[in-house]
């Protein structure tokens, strides 16, 4: 297969042009719309498999890469030069994440046709399918980033598809909140990911992924000439992107936001807030993977993924609202995700990035199909609160079966997707903590949140489809679930896919990839997606868009090490003993969570209540999820932020300006009293009018004399000449 | 010296034409003089198209082909001189552009409908002529005769509070020019009153002269180059406007009706930028060097400072009116960075926030025929507006890609003026570009939060008679909304224009350091 603009670009172009066309088109004919935006990603999906297949049966080294580049914009004049690039980088973590990313969007938007076809029927115009079709061309986008610029300008897109999507629903107040909470929380974090660019761009003259990589090869960025702000530029520029991470991934302490983000519709909070958006800032984590390891940041990594994993579990524990319950599972599961990046289980935490994004999009639309039969008639609303559900797998049968399977696969039993891939983080975990003593309390984090995400998704499914229904009203109103090709082919066909064979080594072994393998039959994940190894990066020359795909295999032999990277054989059996431990462990702890979700809600033996009354404070602090909330709304917004601003605004127009820049008027009205005083009383008065009235003073004289009267003239003839006379 | 076309001749008198058609319209035929002055507006806009095409993107000097030279005022070596290069051609096109849109924005307007057109376009040719004069001294006539249509069309057309407005406009401004007129006079004489003495071009020739000399101030000696490139500084800060002599603007804004805002803000402010760099900064190399810094600091207060006030705002046009301070402080940051990124960023910036600004009080200008108030949070603390995304659909599509184009979203123009003014600013003062990126953060806050309050909810029952944009309105917001998406994803065609010139500004600066 030849990589050209064909073959590449029009995956992220098909949803791009849709967003286009929709624009103008959804207003009007919606269904047309609708029909494209389908359409599209549909399309993209199979250019997406065209390069799976390529790359992952096509027998190249497991760090094979394409890379093309071309020249955006430049600066280039009067003997300077800056050259802004863009490009696209493909390995196999990119085929594999663009297969899932068109993949998952597509059976959302075929679930989409379901769910929100009452709400386009109420008037609203389609523009929620002009979102999703810009979100999922900004989604392919970054995943085929060979940059970190063109990560941030398709994040940033995300961004804003996401906010526009939360607002959906933009008649409510409550949806306004949700999406600027969403939109501001997560630039907090894109501040800091372009302060991380800007740090990179300037240090090494590029952000391309190669050249960042060569240069962490090259040693630039532990130069200690380089540092900023007293620490290494590794570390100022990994925390700083890594911070990016935090925002979208929605790991502790930005994780406020994603709970707030289910106000938008369901299908697009499995799309975005679920799926792929989220995973996209695991992505970019993986993608400078080699940055925070030189940095030596992964402890911290490693923290904040396990404090996520294992707090997002606990408040999940105590949600009744049901997407709730799901968006804190997500949450929890980034931050298993994290973890993963933490304790350099690189291909693991991809791996979970993609299992999670199928089961997660399962769940999500297995919520939406059951949200939308849960139709109140006297609010006109929906219903999502679980104490108002049960006894639902009676209704709804092909529902209640893809969530069972996705509820397995996340709460890790085994011969499911999730236990495939949590297991290896955990393991891997369990081997850093053996080694380290900074792992082990993310370690054990870890392993707890693992009991209480098997608890807490199984009292999900159990308070939600079994027992006895709660509001038999309620009940009564629901449909039956007839077969539909857009409500429940998508979940069924996701379902699938939370099996763990697709993943692990059993069945698609090196049988189906081809990649010579010492080890016998591996997971294909772990011999296709391999740390990226920076020293090789050192020669490498870049391609330009136009030219005929050159196919240079610049990295001949597979990098895959089954001994990571350890001679002594020894160690080689105590790691493989540690992960058999943890795998058992894990498997213990994620029955011991269904068992206990069975014996409280199917059983009810053990009482629910007895854990709120005893731990009161602590149920608390969970509703409220731990008042970081508050702490950041009340606290740092509006006893912070809102007064800084009033006061700054109050100094500005009532003390400065009204003051300072108009008392200029105060002291030019001083200036021209004065003067006025002076100029009427002295000069004008005394001088000019001291002239005037010496002339009046003559002039009343002269006017009396001069008056006209020939007698008085004739008087003064006389009496002049009688002067005359008497003088002489 | 002078080329062979006559075009920018045609630019810059174009609009006085109009002006002397509209007086000869009769009173009573208000349509006319509309059509009159769009007809006028838009032949402009074309001859700047016609500009446009024969600019030469490799010359990083002066476009020789359009450059119009001759003597005006022999004795003192004035010259009318005409020319147009990379910094200013981004401008003009800007001016021609938003000129074009206002006399269509302003097409409601009923109070003597011949005065306001014919100042209009009066202002229009000002606008031009500070832009295409590269001769000190005609320049320093078009950015005081440009003073006269803005004092009478806030001072007539304007809100409650006109006359104060239009008053501390004049007087603030013209304490700027007061002091630019000094340094122009110095200029001269320090020069020797020779052939070139007013010529801006020639006068760069002489910038190390300046350096070396000294002038006596109240007794003291202080270096002429730092003590007139103050002078200027204040001239142009005035204007852009810089923190402390920001205050002006939001009054200004309040008061004058709509077009005349969107002139403000989309031209009129960068003329104080395009000042520093015609002027300030390639004549005093030496001081610009020395104080960049200041530049910068001041740059930042602007950004930092702008941020907060705005959101602290309950009248919608003055929130955008401290936006424009905010905005204007990245250009400055991108100034004082002296990098070939930084300073392209700042020209780039200075003709987003141009496109994106005018976007945002035009849209406002809409609302407000609408609703007769402003307020997004009354004095009562009622809801000024609620619901508008459900009630004016159309309008609110149009408002979020201006607001998002204002923040800076990647996809539209803002963000690569941005982000090149960051890189270009992050290698010379990292700690500033931290704080700098606060800014960017807490300008997302206030017109999301703005947004929020006006477009989410319900709708608001006084809003419910609220017609969405019509025919004309979509028509006059297209060029704009095309404009900050193109550039958003190609800005080449403006950033070919430029770069030759901005970066031979940067070579010069370079020197110095």
């Amino acid at each position: 297969m030849d990589y050209t603009i064909s073959t590449i670009a029009w995956i992220v172009l098909f949803p791009f042009f849709a967003f286009v066309i929709n624009a103008f088109l959804a207003r009007k004919a919606t269904k047309i719309a609708v029909i494209i935006s389908c359409g599209a990603i549909a399309l993209s999906s199979v250019w997406a498999l065209r390069i799976f297949k390529d790359f992952i049966f096509g027998n190249y080294a497991s760090d094979f890469y394409i890379r093309k580049v071309f020249t955006w914009f430049d600066l280039n004049g009067a003997g300077l030069s800056f050259n802004v690039n863009m490009g696209i980088y493909i390995d196999n973590m990119t085929a594999i994440m663009l297969l899932m990313v068109t993949v998952v969007a597509t059976l959302i938007h075929i679930f989409s046709t379901y769910y929100m076809k009452d709400d386009m029927n109420y008037g609203r115009d389609g523009r929620f399918f002009v979102y999703m079709s810009l979100f999922t061309s900004a989604m392919l986008g970054l995943v085929l980033s060979d940059n970190l610029l063109s990560v941030f300008i398709f994040w940033e897109l995300m961004g804003f598809c996401s906010y526009s999507l939360i607002g959906h629903y933009y008649e409510k107040d409550g949806a306004g909140n949700a999406n600027i909470k969403a939109f501001m929380t997560t630039r907090v974090g894109d501040v800091f990911f372009l302060l991380g660019i800007l740090a990179i761009w300037t240090n090494i003259g590029s952000v391309g992924f190669v050249e960042m990589y060569a240069a962490i090869a090259d040693g630039v960025f532990t130069d200690p000439a380089n540092n900023v702000f007293g620490i290494s530029l590794a570390a100022f520029a990994g925390m700083s992107i890594f911070m990016g991470t935090i925002g979208k991934s929605a790991q502790f302490p930005l994780q406020v936001w994603l709970p707030d983000a289910m106000y938008g519709p369901t299908p697009c909070s499995a799309l975005i807030h679920a799926a792929t958006m989220v995973a996209a800032g695991v992505y970019l984590s993986l993608r400078i993977f080699p940055l925070l390891d030189v940095a030596g940041l992964t402890p911290l990594v490693a923290w904040i993924g396990g404090i996520t994993a294992f707090g997002a579990a606990t408040i999940a524990l105590v949600q009744t609202d049901f997407k709730a319950v799901l968006a804190y599972s997500t949450i929890s599961q980034l931050g298993y995700m994290v973890l993963g990046v933490g304790v350099g289980s690189y291909n693991a935490a991809f791996m979970h990035l993609i299992t999670h994004a199928i089961f997660k999009a399962c769940l999500f639309l297995s919520a939406g199909s059951v949200i939308h039969s849960l139709h109140d008639h006297h609010t006109h609303e929906h219903v999502q609160e679980m104490p108002r559900m049960g006894g639902l797998r009676h209704k709804m049968k092909f529902t209640w079966f893809a969530m069972w399977c996705c509820t397995l696969a996340i709460a890790g039993i085994p011969f499911f997707s999730g236990f495939v891939s949590k297991d290896r983080i955990l393991g891997d975990a369990l081997i850093q903590a053996l080694h380290n003593k900074v792992y082990i309390v993310p370690a054990i984090l870890g392993f707890a949140g693992a009991l209480l995400t098997a608890f807490y998704m199984c009292r999900m499914m159990f308070l939600t489809f079994h027992g006895e229904p709660r509001d038999k009203e309620l009940y009564e109103h629901i449909p039956e679930e007839k077969f539909s090709w857009n409500r429940n082919l998508p979940l069924l066909i996701l379902a699938v896919f939370t099996l763990g064979v697709w993943f692990s080594g059993s069945l698609t072994g090196q049988k189906l990839v081809k990649v010579a393998s010492p080890e016998g039959k591996l997971e294909w994940f772990s011999t296709l997606v391999v740390k990226p190894d920076v020293n090789k990066f050192k020669t490498y020359t870049s391609e330009k868009w136009g030219n005929t795909d050159t196919r240079v295999k610049g990295i001949e032999k597979s990098h895959y090490d089954p001994k990571h990277g350890m001679t002594n054989e020894e160690e080689i059996h105590h790691v493989h003993q540690v992960h058999v431990i943890g795998a058992i462990a894990s498997i213990f702890i994620a029955f011991a969570g269904v068992f206990i979700a069975y014996m409280m809600y199917i059983r009810k033996s053990w009482n629910p209540g007895w854990w709120v009354s005893t731990f009161s404070g602590w149920y608390r602090a969970l509703q409220n999820k731990y008042y970081m909330d508050d702490l950041y709304i009340k606290g740092v917004i509006q006893k912070g932020l809102l007064p800084l601003n009033r006061f700054l605004a109050w100094i500005d127009m009532g003390l400065y300006d009204r003051y300072i820049v108009d008392g200029w008027a105060g002291v030019s009205k001083v200036f021209y009293t004065f003067s006025k005083w002076f100029d009427d009383l002295w000069v004008d008065t005394v001088m000019v009018d001291g002239t005037g009235a010496s002339v009046r003073l003559f002039n009343v004289v002269l006017r009396t004399l001069q008056s006209g009267k020939i007698q008085f003239y004739f008087i003064m003839i006389i009496v002049v000449l009688a002067g005359y006379i008497l003088a002489l | 010296m002078s080329g062979t076309s006559n075009l920018l001749n045609w630019i810059l008198w174009m609009p006085i034409l109009g002006v002397l058609g509209i007086l000869v319209i009769p009173k009573a035929k208000a349509g006319v003089v509309r059509l009159w002055s769009l007809a006028n507006t838009f032949i402009t806009l074309g001859l700047t198209v016609k500009l446009w095409m024969g600019f030469d993107n490799a010359l990083s000097g002066m476009q020789d082909a359009f450059t119009i030279k001759m003597p005006w005022i022999k004795q003192f070596h004035i010259n009318y001189h005409l020319a147009v290069d990379g910094i200013s051609m981004p401008m003009i096109i800007l001016t021609s552009l938003l000129f074009f849109l206002c006399v269509l924005c302003s097409w409601k307007i009923s109070k003597q409908v011949r005065g306001y057109y014919a100042l209009l376009l009066f202002l229009q040719s000002a606008v031009y002529g500070v832009f295409l004069s590269m001769d000190f001294f005609l320049f320093y006539v078009y950015w005081e005769v440009m003073l006269i249509p803005m004092f009478f069309l806030i001072g007539i057309w304007g809100g409650e509070n006109r006359e104060y407005a239009a008053v501390k406009f004049f007087l603030y401004t013209f304490f700027g020019s007061i002091l630019m007129l000094v340094g122009m006079i110095a200029l001269y004489h320090a020069t020797g009153g020779e052939a070139d003495s007013f010529s801006l071009l020639a006068l760069r020739e002489h910038a190390d002269k300046f350096i070396g000399m000294n002038v006596s101030l109240f007794g003291f000696d202080v270096p002429f180059d730092k003590l007139f490139f103050v002078f200027m500084f204040i001239g142009f800060a005035i204007k852009v406007p810089v923190f402390p002599f920001h205050t002006w603007l939001p009054h200004a804004h309040v008061q004058a009706p709509t077009a005349i805002s969107v002139i403000l803000a989309g031209v009129l402010l960068k003329m104080g930028t395009y000042g520093f760099l015609r002027i300030a900064f390639p004549i005093f190399p030496g001081a610009t060097v020395y104080f960049s810094e200041c530049i910068a600091v001041l740059g930042l207060i602007n950004i930092i400072y702008g941020a907060f006030c705005a959101m602290a705002q309950t009248d919608v046009k003055k929130l955008i009116a401290y936006s424009s301070v905010s905005h204007m402080g990245f250009v400055m940051l991108g100034m004082a960075a002296m990098t070939s990124q930084g300073l392209n960023g700042a020209v780039l910036q200075m003709f987003n926030h141009g496109t994106s600004t005018a976007m945002m009080f035009l849209l406002i200008g809409i609302l407000y025929e609408r609703s007769h108030h402003r307020w997004i949070v009354r004095p009562d603390g009622s809801k000024g507006f609620g619901g508008l995304y459900t009630q004016l659909p159309v309008y609110s599509i149009v408002f979020i890609i201006a607001m998002f184009a204002s923040m800076g979203l990647p996809g539209l123009s803002g963000f690569i003026s941005e982000a090149l003014i960051f890189l270009g600013i992050y290698s010379k003062y990292t700690t500033m570009t931290v704080i700098a990126l606060l800014g960017l953060l807490i300008g997302a806050a206030y017109l999301l939060w703005m947004f929020k309050r006006m477009f989410f909810g319900e709708v608001v029952e006084e809003c419910k008679s609220y017609e969405d944009m019509n025919a004309r309105e979509i028509f006059y917001m297209t060029p704009l909304c095309v404009a900050v998406i193109v550039f958003g994803i190609w800005p080449s065609p403006i950033l070919n224009i430029m770069k030759g010139s901005v970066n031979s500004l940067v070579v010069l600066l370079a020197k110095y350091q």
